[in-house]
Formats: C-alpha cells, structure tokens, sequence
C-alpha cells in the first residue's frame, strides 16, 4: 500500500468508480481509492481540496456519493455492496461529514484570501497572468511571497481572528424547496446549522439533549422544520412538540431582557414621561384593548410575529458580539444592581451623564482644537511627483519648526544685502542662462517629446505590463540576498533563471515588435539595465561564492 | 458677547448659527413687549441655549423686570438635558466675568425620580412611590407620632421640615442628580427641598404638568411669580396635554372600585364615630364657618386639590346638604348610583353639561352647587378620617372631580357614554367620557397669569393655528428655517410604486395588496442603499402590525433581513425600550438596522435619532387620527363653531405635525443628514405640504413630488453619496456659522435679517 504510515480510518470495499470495482479508504488527511487487486491509488483527493460531498437521493437504484473539488471536478463514487451498500455510504458520509469543515476551513480561508487580492488588485491579477499563467514562476512561488506580506503586516488581525458574525437572514437563506410530491426540502449546511446554534442556544440544547438518543439528525431537523418554533406565526396548538420548551424559554428570556431595563437613559421609554396622568384621566383614545379574550386569532399571531423579529434581530446580534460583550455587561449589571441599592445614589451611573453630554453637544459651533498646521499648496502637482527626491534622510519636522523656520527665512530675506563684488561676471552668467533655458546644452533631455505621444497606447499598456511583470521578478529576486541560507541560495539560483526566461519569452518579443513598428529604440532600455544589474549582482554573488569555496 | 439690540448676551460657544441670532432677536422683542411668542425653529440649531443665553442675559440685567424663567419641556431626559445646557452657561458666565455665579436654577421631577429613601425609592413606580411617600409624611401621621413613636417616619423628610427650610439651597445648577446628592449628603428630602426651592430659584426646569395640570399646579406652582417667562419647548403638541389634563374617564370597573371606596369611608366613619366623635365635629363646625382646610394645609398633604382652575373655585362655604360626613356619603351613593344608571345603556350618548346637570337632577335631585363642592368635601371627609394610603381612593376621587369639574364649566366639555368600543360591538364595555375640547381652558390661567409665555418647537407650522386653538395674542411669531452650506436633508414624496400603483394609507386601500408590497419594496431598497440606521413610521398601530404580516407572508422582511436586522416597536413600552437598545447597537457596530415604529408612539414623541442612528426616515402613509373616535368628532365640531377652524383643516394641521415630527427625529444638526422619504401620494398636495414646517419644506422640489420608488432610490443614492464627502467646519463658516466678527459685519445683519423675514 502507498501510504502505510497514515491512518486508515475507514475502508469501504465494493466501489466503484468509473465502472471498475475496488475499495474506497478514508485517511486522515484524504480520500483514496484502489482498483481491485491493484496496491495503489487512482483516485486520491486531499481533503483540504474538496468543496463539499453530495449523495444521491434515497430511494435511488444506485446508491452514490460524489466529491466535488474546489477545481470543479468531481468524482462519484458508487456503492455496489448489494447487502450494505446504503449502510456503506452513510458511514463514509457521516466521516466525511465530520472530516471535512475541518479542513475547509484552512483551505477556504487561503483559497478566499487569494481570490481576494486578486480581485482587489488589477495590477497583482495581471502580474499573476504574466508570470504565473504564462508558467514563468509557480503559483505557490507568487504566492509564497504575497502571502507572507500580509500575514507580516498585520500579525495581530491573522493570530486573533475576528469572530464573525451571523446574517440576518439566515434563515431566509434556507429555501424549502418542493420535491415534486407534496413535501418541502429545505437544504441546511453546516454554516446554517452553526448559526441557528449560535443564534436559538436552547435549539443546541435540544439537539444535544436528542439527537444521537432519540432521534436521528434529520429526524430532528424535520421536527424543527415543522414546528411552531420555526413557523412563529402559528398559534402554538400542540404541547407534545419539543421545540415549545424552546418557545418558552425564549420568551423568558426576552422577560429577563426586558426587566434588566436598558442601559441608556435616553432610551428608556419608561422614565420618559414625568408624570402620567392618573388612571381614568385623559382623553382616552381608542388604544387597541389589552385584554387577550377579545383579540383575534390573527391579531395574536401579528403581534407574535413582532414579537419573533424583534427577539431574532436582538439574538442575532447577540450572537454576534457575545464574547466581546459579556464583561462589558457584567460591568453594567453591577452598576445596576448597586444604582439599587442605598449608597449608590451618591455614584450616578456614567452612561447617563455621558449620554447627556453627547446630547447637548454642538460640535460645529466649537472652535477645533488642533495644533495648528500647514496645509500643502501644490502650485505643480507633476513638479511634486517627479521632482528630485533628496535622498538623506531627513528628521520629521513639525509644523510649528516648519512655521518657525518659514518665518526666520523671511526675517532673513528683509535684512538681505547684495554683496556686488563677488557675482558672477555678465558673460559667464548668459552663458549658464543660456545653457539652462530650453534649447540650451544642459536642458536636451528636457526638449524630449514626451512619450505618451509617440508610442500607441497599445504598446504603452503591454510596456505597463512588462515593467510590472519584470518588477515583480526582481522584487523576488532581490529578496533574496543576502544570500544565507541554502534555500535561498537555490531560490536566488532559480529567479535568475526566472529572469532570463522572462527576458527571453517576453521581453525581446516585446523589442522585436517595437522595431517592427520602427518606434524610438530604447522604449525597453531601462529594463534591460535592471535585469542586468540583476544579472551582475548574481554574477558577482557567484563568484564569490566560488572563492570562498575553493 | 454678542450685541442682541442693546443688551449683552454670553454665549457659551465659539460660534454661532445665524437662525440662533434671530431667534434671540424675536424672543428679546417678546420679552420688552412683556408679551406671548410663537417661535418655530428646527431642532439642533440650538434652540435650547439660544433661549436660555438670552433669558439669562435678560435677567441679569432687568432683574426687576423678570425675575424668573420657568422653563418647561415634555419628558424626563428633555428636562436634563436643559439643566445641563444650562450648566454650560453659567459656567461660561463665571468664567467670562470672574465672578461666582449667584443664580439658582434646578429642575423639579416627580417623587419616583427625586425619592432617596431607599424603601420607597425602590418602589419605581410613579403612583406607589407617592402614596408610600404619603403614608410616610402626611401630617396626621406625623402629628399621631408624636403619641407613637414606633410609626415609620422618613428621616430625609423629617430632617428637611426640622433645618432644610432656614437655609436656602446655595445658588448653583441642580441636575435631578444634583438635587439628590445634595439631599443625601444633608440628609434632606431632595423632593420636598426642591419644591420649596422653587420659589426663590431663578430659574425653574420642570415638565408640563406642573403648570398645566390644575391638580397639581394649584400645588406646586401656585405661588410663583407673576414676573416670570414661561417656556413651553416642544410645544407642538400642547393642546393635547391641556386636554388631558382636564378630561375624565369613568368605566364600569370605576365605579365598582369606587362602589366599595364608599363603604370603607362609611364604615370608617362608623368608627370613629364610636371611638371619636369629636373629630367629626370639629370638621363640621370648621366647614360651617366656612374655614378652607388653609389653616390646616401642608405641603405633604396637598396630595387631592382641586380639578378645576383657581379662578372657578367657589370662595364660599359647604353647603349644609353634604356637611355632614354622613351626609356627603349619602350624597356620593346616590351620585354613584346615577352615574350606573346612565352606563347601563344600550347606544351612544351624547350631551352637553347642562344637559347632564338638568338629567341628574331630575332623576336624584342632585343640585349643582353640591356637586361643586363634592372634591373639596372629599378631600376634608379623607383628612379627617386620617386615611393614610390614599391610592386606595383614587376611583372615588376620580368621581368626586368628575362632578366638581362637570358641574363647574358649562362650556368647552362633552359627555359621550358609549355602551361598547367600537371594534368589539359585542362585548358590553361603557365608558363615559367626559372629555375637554377645548385646550385654551387649561391654559388660559398661564396665559394670563405670567408677563410673558413662549411656545417654542422645531415643528410648529402653520404657526398661526396655535394662538387660535389655545386663544391667546401673541405679540411676535416666526419661523425660522436653518441655514446649511450644503442640503442635507433630503425630503422625497413617493407617490407611486414602480408599477405606477398610486400609494396611500387611505382607508379604502388600506388592505390593498398592491399598495403593501410597494411599500415593502420601498423599505427593502431603501435597506439595501442606506448606511447604519434607518427609521419608518406607520400611522397606527393596527396598521403596521398588519403590514408587517403581510410583509412576512411574502417574504419581504426576510429580504429585508439580507440587509438589516428588523426592530419593531410594541406597545409595551419596556420592550419598546429594549428593541431600542438594541437597534441602536446594531447600528453602532455597523451591521445596520431598521426600527419599524408608529407615529403618536412614544418613540415618535420622545426619541432622536442622530447621525448613524437615522440615516433615513419613511413615513408610510398620512398620520391622520382615527377620525371615527365620537370624541374627537365632537372636538372638531366645537373647533368649528367656536374657532372657526374647518374640520379638514385641522385634521390635517394635526397628520402633518405627528408627519413632521417623526421625520424631523433624524436631523439633529447641522453635521448630521438624512433622508425623509414621505411614502404617500396625498403628500404631494398643496395642502398637506404647506403645513410642514418651513425648513422641511423649502426643500422639497418640484422634481422630487410624485416619484416612483426606483426614483426615489436613485434619488437617495445621489444624496448619500454627496453626504458622504468629508463636511468641515471651514465650509459652513460664513455661510450657517458665523464667527462673532462676521455677526457684527453690517452686511451679515441685513442678510441675517433677510433670511428671518422670509416668512
């Protein structure tokens, strides 16, 4: 066997995949399967490549279930035990069941991670084609290098993921679908499933309570399906439904909620008014009665389904904040509890007098109290872009040094004396004029036309792209020195490699088509030279690798 | 500093707005006039410290002219929320001028939020923290602990009658906070320190009631000073609160209640007669010499005082008919009995009060004069007796001020018996209403009473309704818009859906499914484009519950769901709270929601809904009120004949005011934004849009009056995505901010002015 070493932790005999018998084993990491009376694998998938399982229906002739990878292939399976065929693929159903969120979950999250960046960045998902596509470099070489960055940038947000929240509408999202005989199927992932868990927990407890013991998993899902708990709109008529327990425990739930009271003041409907007016005065409007005898039937399932929302909207959001939340609540509770009891009234409860402070506030009427700065007046934005970049480093001044120094400069300017005696003589001065204005020797470059008017914007784009592809490849190239390590010794080996290929699949395609087109020559000059600064780096790294050893 | 005609005003802020100008303008020509004002500007241009700056200032330098501002608001955090803009002031003031601050200005709120006994106090609920503070501070029972002393006494109480009144609170700005920590550390009763504080503060924050309410006015604001400025804020809705304050209810579970009240005052009267006659005596001879229980009357006792206005008490004696603590119950059984025998009906009544009073006395031989008295009586015979709980007789309280108020005003009421509500005519439920109609009766002691009254909102369009239904002449009235460097709101009418169905809540396509779906569509694009919160009214209860049914059934809230979680108000007003919480979390941590809620509710009324927390607001349909409500029918009649106000004309007064408000919850300044999307065809119509407030108003153009939902959406997307663009402060100045040079340019003036006589 190929892989003795891993745990086998099922074997299925009698399946069959494209019409041949063999024997489907179930490891730790993947799914493989061996023709009969062969000792290796055809067929093997590792789990973390595989989106998810389906099954054939019941009732059936032939009893199935196909993997579907994230590729978009597909590989069925069919179980030909004639005694045990459905018993055979549930049980590979049921660990396959258990196997794989485990391993969707890395897998997702890198394959969404990449699709991500790729989709956020035009400029990365066209580096991705130049090299990648066209086989220049390895996948996993682009992405090593990517993948990392971000990783770095930012350890905090990649150590302590964010929990994620719940959709609103989760169970909107549960389509009942008809099945053609009268029945509804509702369709329940895994994520589904999690989030009614999250959301309803005496759900969870039900399931806990029930599920292996008494009833199977989607015996206990159609009940919940069918239930009043999920149909709230229903008058609750039978008690034998284990979900009314639910029911009830949510509605104290949402008792308790309401009795703890809310936090801010300025919500509080029930301290809003001052003082109401005494039972039997007023004019009294035609409130809708309170007493539940003369409500209808349908007025009652109308105010339970307001009832529903609002208790759904409140766990959801629950569900979403619940761990970030608890010890801001206890904090509250305590501040609670003691604004009871007799000493507190001496300590006001923060919230209110902060909420207070925000309600009165007027920001725009105050006067901004920032320390003064200077705001950047571009008079030639291009001049800003392209200008000469000082290349010391300098130390970060403030705007008041920036101010101060502003104002010394000026000082200076006023008290300015001309000293006549040590400028430059007339001639020699024309003469630098001269040179300097445009025409003159020092500015040549300057008179050049500028290239965008020259050069088609096709090659221009195609230019963009090889300058980004060639860029890419030598930020990976770079990256490498120094060279310490033998990995990257071999790395540094291979992006030279990668270089010269890139030069010679699609930089001289590139020259040769510009001298076709008779446009100015030296359009891929300067990318040349760094490929070529590239080499020589490499050429000398080499040599005196050679040295030291010899 | 700033120059308002001759007098110096403080402002506590770097800048100003230039409506905030003219508002201080009109409001110090009010107060030279020594007259009413109407004021209409739009909530968060500062209106609050505009009229407290210059009322300030005004005080300071007129002390003899007005001596005091009572400043009233509608709910318990719009009090706070003044006292801490006023804190701001004075503290800019002592800043500014170097000097300690010798004002004294506090807020007064009910028991259940100034209580610190910590019994009591636990009690939480209005009505019970008052009568527990009344077993405890009545003054027969602290007269009978003198012989007992193992009675429960309140020591803060106690300790503040013993020391608290010689030492006048020290000047300073007390918060209800303030009050009860002060209370606590001396070991007073910030409630009781609070109310006797009053007369001498200078500046007073309270709610209506204690103006409004003759039940308690006579009470608390009895003796405040004739040269005050009386504010009402948030005024929009005052004539409700005078009505309120003046109408009685009287079901059949009342009288039950007040059936076995009657005996417990007999037996206890049996009692005492055994044991102390005396006691009964003495009541007697005092109510035959015609003595007012004045002699006797303590502030902790003055829990029942009279229903009805001070100037309508009758300055005489008992009459000899119900003298006699005997008498009188006799007179209240058989008060008690017509009163069952008029509910034992089978249709609708209606009648006036003569009317009434011509009935009661042909059938019981009750006299007017009595029935008059029967509240004053009342609360001597329940004196006497030394009840202590006395929200035990809340029903024959309710009934005795029934019959003091029906027999005291022959004009401005009705009585309506109505043997079943309307939607359930099968089950018998009578209720006689006795219901107020007209709100200038309660108001009109205010009016005449204090120098000078301001009714002041951000909605109060068309401001010349308000003088007419609350019958005063007021000496300015203006509405001032808000200047904005750029637009930021948006008000949208959509009149149609995107398959041309004209949308309206209107009675007869109320149950119109096309209508409803539109409307959800509406909602659910609305969900997918808008930021954060979005908020949507609906015109009653009953309605929303059913679109929201129907909303389930077809799927559009799961929808809905996809892009916001779903918050619906209830009537029940702590879960309401909750809900509340929670959407405004749910727009704080960015996932965004959507409060489904109903105009008139309470979250209409007392709620905003600043910068994240609404984005947008839709109002679904006209909030008109239930126009089949005998009272209000009778309402509108009187209107009619008494004001010549047109029963349209008012309805719709009073749907685009409840519309108005609820839109206006979400701009809340000049930084914040938000979309009004009004999703109703009639909306588009002169009349209705010309009673919304100005401000709102000057923003709806022509372009935006029919829209079809997926223009309304392209509409918004525009807006928002304009919005969105950073907003400096750099870009108002000069325009809606001006700094003080700017406001003393000659030029600004006259185009501040401009702008203020738009109107």
């Amino acid at each position: 066997m190929a892989a003795l070493s891993e745990e086998v932790l099922l074997v299925v005999k009698k399946v069959r995949q494209r019409k041949q018998d063999g024997t489907l084993y179930l490891m730790a990491e993947r799914i493989a399967w061996g023709p009969e009376g062969k000792d290796r694998f055809t067929v093997s998938h590792l789990y973390a490549d595989t989106r998810c399982q389906k099954i054939s229906p019941d009732g059936k002739a032939k009893i199935q279930l196909q993997l579907v990878l994230h590729t978009g292939e597909s590989t069925t399976f069919h179980f030909s035990n004639d005694s045990s065929a459905l018993k055979d693929r549930d049980a590979a159903k049921e660990l396959l069941q258990q196997l794989l969120p485990k391993f969707k979950k890395k897998a997702n999250k890198e394959l969404e991670e990449k699709n991500r960046m790729l989709q956020e960045d035009p400029v990365l998902f066209q580096l991705y084609k130049d090299l990648v596509v066209s086989q220049v470099i390895s996948a996993d070489e682009f992405w090593a290098n990517r993948l990392g960055d971000t990783n770095h940038a930012d350890p905090s947000l990649s150590n302590n993921k964010q929990e994620v929240g719940i959709s609103g509408a989760f169970l909107a999202d549960i389509r009942p679908q008809t099945d053609g005989c009268n029945g509804l199927r509702y369709n329940l992932t895994a994520d589904i499933i999690e989030s009614i868990f999250r959301t309803y927990p005496t759900v969870k407890e039900k399931y806990c309570e029930n599920v292996p013991h008494n009833l199977t998993e989607k015996e206990f899902w159609t009940r919940f399906f069918q239930s009043h708990y999920f149909h709230r709109d229903r008058i609750n008529t039978g008690t034998q439904d284990i979900f009314s327990e639910c029911a009830k425990q949510d509605e104290q739930g949402l008792k308790s909620m309401v009795v703890q009271g809310v936090k801010n003041p300025l919500v509080d409907l029930l301290s809003l008014e001052d003082k109401t007016l005494d039972e039997g005065y007023g004019v009294c409007t035609t409130l809708p009665s309170t007493s539940n005898s003369n409500r209808s039937v349908k007025e009652s399932s109308n105010s339970a389904i307001i009832k529903r929302f609002n208790h759904h909207s409140a766990m959801v959001l629950a569900a979403g904040s619940r761990k970030g939340e608890t010890p801001a609540n206890q904090a509250s509770e305590t501040s609670n509890t003691d604004g009871n009891s007799r000493d507190s009234v001496f300590f006001q409860p923060p919230v209110k007098k902060v909420k207070l402070k925000e309600a009165i506030e007027y920001e725009d009427l105050q006067r901004e109290n920032r320390p003064k700065t200077v705001a950047l007046n571009l008079k030639k934005s291009d001049r800003y872009a392209h200008g000469p970049v000082p290349l010391q480093s300098q130390q970060y001044t403030t705007s008041q040094d920036i101010i101060n120094s502003v104002n010394y400069i000026q000082h200076e300017m006023v008290n300015y004396k001309p000293n006549l005696t040590q400028v430059l003589s007339s001639t020699t001065a024309s003469s630098a004029i001269a040179a300097l204005s445009s025409g003159g020797v020092l500015m040549q470059a300057a008179t050049q036309q500028a290239i965008n008017q020259m050069v088609p914007s096709e090659v221009q784009g195609e230019l963009k792209h090889l300058y980004a592809a060639a860029g890419e490849l030598l930020r990976h190239f770079w990256s490498c020195f120094p060279v310490n390590t033998p990995f990257m010794e071999e790395k540094v080996t291979k992006m030279k490699s990668n270089l010269e290929r890139f030069q010679m699949t699609k930089l001289c395609p590139f020259q040769e088509k510009i001298q076709r087109q008779y446009l100015s020559t030296n359009l891929t000059g300067h990318l040349e030279e760094m490929l070529q600064t590239a080499y020589s780096k490499f050429h000398i790294w080499q040599t005196r690798r050679m040295l030291r050893k010899t | 500093m700033l120059n308002i005609e001759g007098l110096l005003v403080h402002f506590p802020y770097d800048y100003i707005y230039p409506e905030q100008y003219s508002y201080m303008l009109e409001l110090k020509r009010t107060l030279d006039a020594k007259g009413h004002g109407v004021l209409e500007m739009p909530s968060g241009t500062g209106k609050t410290i505009s009229l407290l700056s210059l009322i300030v200032a005004y005080q300071k330098v007129f002390p003899l002219e007005v001596s005091k501002l009572i400043y009233c608001s509608r709910t318990v955090p719009e009090i706070e929320k003044v006292v801490e803009e006023l804190r701001k002031l004075m503290e800019y003031y002592s800043k500014q001028t170097g000097e300690s601050n010798n004002f004294l200005a506090l807020a007064l709120s009910s028991r259940k939020n100034l209580c610190i006994h910590p019994e009591v106090s636990s009690l939480r609920v209005g009505k019970e923290v008052d009568g527990k503070c009344h077993t405890l501070t009545a003054s027969y029972i602290r007269a009978q602990r003198h012989s007992d002393p193992d009675l429960p006494v309140c020591r803060f109480y106690e300790d503040f009658d013993a020391v608290g009144r010689q030492m006048p609170l020290p000047a300073g700005v007390y918060n209800l906070d303030d009050l009860k920590d002060f209370g606590k550390r001396n070991g007073w009763c910030p409630y009781y320190l609070a109310r006797y504080s009053l007369m001498h503060a200078n500046i007073v924050v309270y709610s209506y009631h204690y103006l409004l309410d003759p039940k308690i006015a006579d009470l608390v604001s009895k003796e405040l000073t004739k040269k005050s400025v009386v504010v009402f804020d948030e005024a929009h809705n005052i004539d409700n609160v005078c009505i309120d304050s003046m109408s009685v209810n009287i079901s059949r579970r009342t009288l039950d209640r007040c059936q076995t009240n009657v005996e417990t005052l007999q037996n206890t009267i049996q009692k005492i007669k055994e044991t102390d006659a005396t006691k009964l005596k003495m009541e007697y001879r005092r109510l035959v010499e015609g003595l007012k229980e004045a002699n006797v009357a303590r502030e902790t006792d003055v829990y029942l005082s009279n229903p009805v206005l001070p100037d309508e008490i009758l300055q005489e004696a008992v009459p000899g008919t119900i003298r006699t603590a005997e008498h009188f119950v006799g007179f209240l059984k058989r008060f008690l009995e017509y009163l069952k025998s008029r509910l034992r009906v089978h249709h609708v009544v209606q009648e006036s009060t003569p009317q009434f009073l011509k009935d009661i006395f042909d059938k019981v031989c009750i006299d007017r004069k009595p029935l008059r008295f029967c509240a004053e009586r009342l609360r001597s015979l329940l004196r006497t007796l030394e009840i202590a709980d006395i929200a035990d007789f809340s029903a024959v309280t309710l009934i005795s001020n029934f019959a003091t108020l029906v027999s005291t005003y022959s004009q401005g009421f009705t009585i309506i018996i109505e043997p079943f509500e309307d939607r359930t005519p099968t089950i018998a439920n009578p209720v006689l209403h006795f219901s107020c109609m007209d709100p200038s009766i309660a108001i009109k002691p205010v009016f005449q009473r204090f120098q000078s009254v301001i009714i002041t909102s951000g909605t109060l369009s068309p401001l010349d309704i308000y003088p007419r239904i609350l019958d005063f002449r007021p000496v300015t009235m203006a509405s001032f818009t808000m200047t904005l460097a750029r637009t930021c709101l948006c008000p949208l009418i959509v009149g149609r859906g995107n398959d041309q169905v004209a949308l309206s809540s209107k009675f007869e396509t109320r149950e119109d499914f096309a209508v409803i779906r539109n409307y959800g569509s509406l909602l659910q694009e609305m969900s997918a484009i808008v930021p954060d919160g979005i908020v949507a009214f609906f015109t009653s209860y009953m309605y929303m519950e059913n679109i929201v049914a129907a909303w389930y059934e077809q799927g559009i809230l799961e929808n809905i769901q996809r892009n916001k979680l779903i918050f619906i108000e209830t009537p029940d007003a702590a879960e309401t709270s909750m809900a509340l919480e929670k959407y405004q979390e749910a727009c704080e941590n960015g996932r965004g929601a959507i409060l489904l809620s109903v105009a008139r509710g309470k979250v209409s009324e007392g709620i905003d809904f600043v910068h994240h927390f609404g984005r947008a607001v839709i109002m679904f349909g006209v909030p008109y009120v239930y126009t089949q409500s005998r009272i209000l029918k009778a309402r509108l009649e009187y209107l009619r004949d008494q004001f010549q106000i047109r029963e349209n004309d008012f309805l719709t007064f009073d749907a685009m005011r409840h519309a108005a408000q609820c839109v206006g919850r979400v701009i809340r300044g000049k930084t914040d934004y938000g979309l009004m999307i009004f999703a109703d065809k009639r909306y588009a119509r002169a009349d209705k849009r010309g009673k919304l407030p100005r401000w709102i108003q000057e923003h709806i153009s022509d372009g935006s009056l029919n829209l079809t939902v997926d223009e309304a959406v392209q509409l918004s997307k525009h807006f928002l995505r304009q919005m969105a663009q950073p907003f400096r402060q750099e870009d108002q100045l000069g325009l809606s901010l001006l700094t003080l040079e700017q406001l003393e340019s000659e030029e600004m003036l006259k185009k501040i002015s401009q702008i203020a006589h738009q109107t």
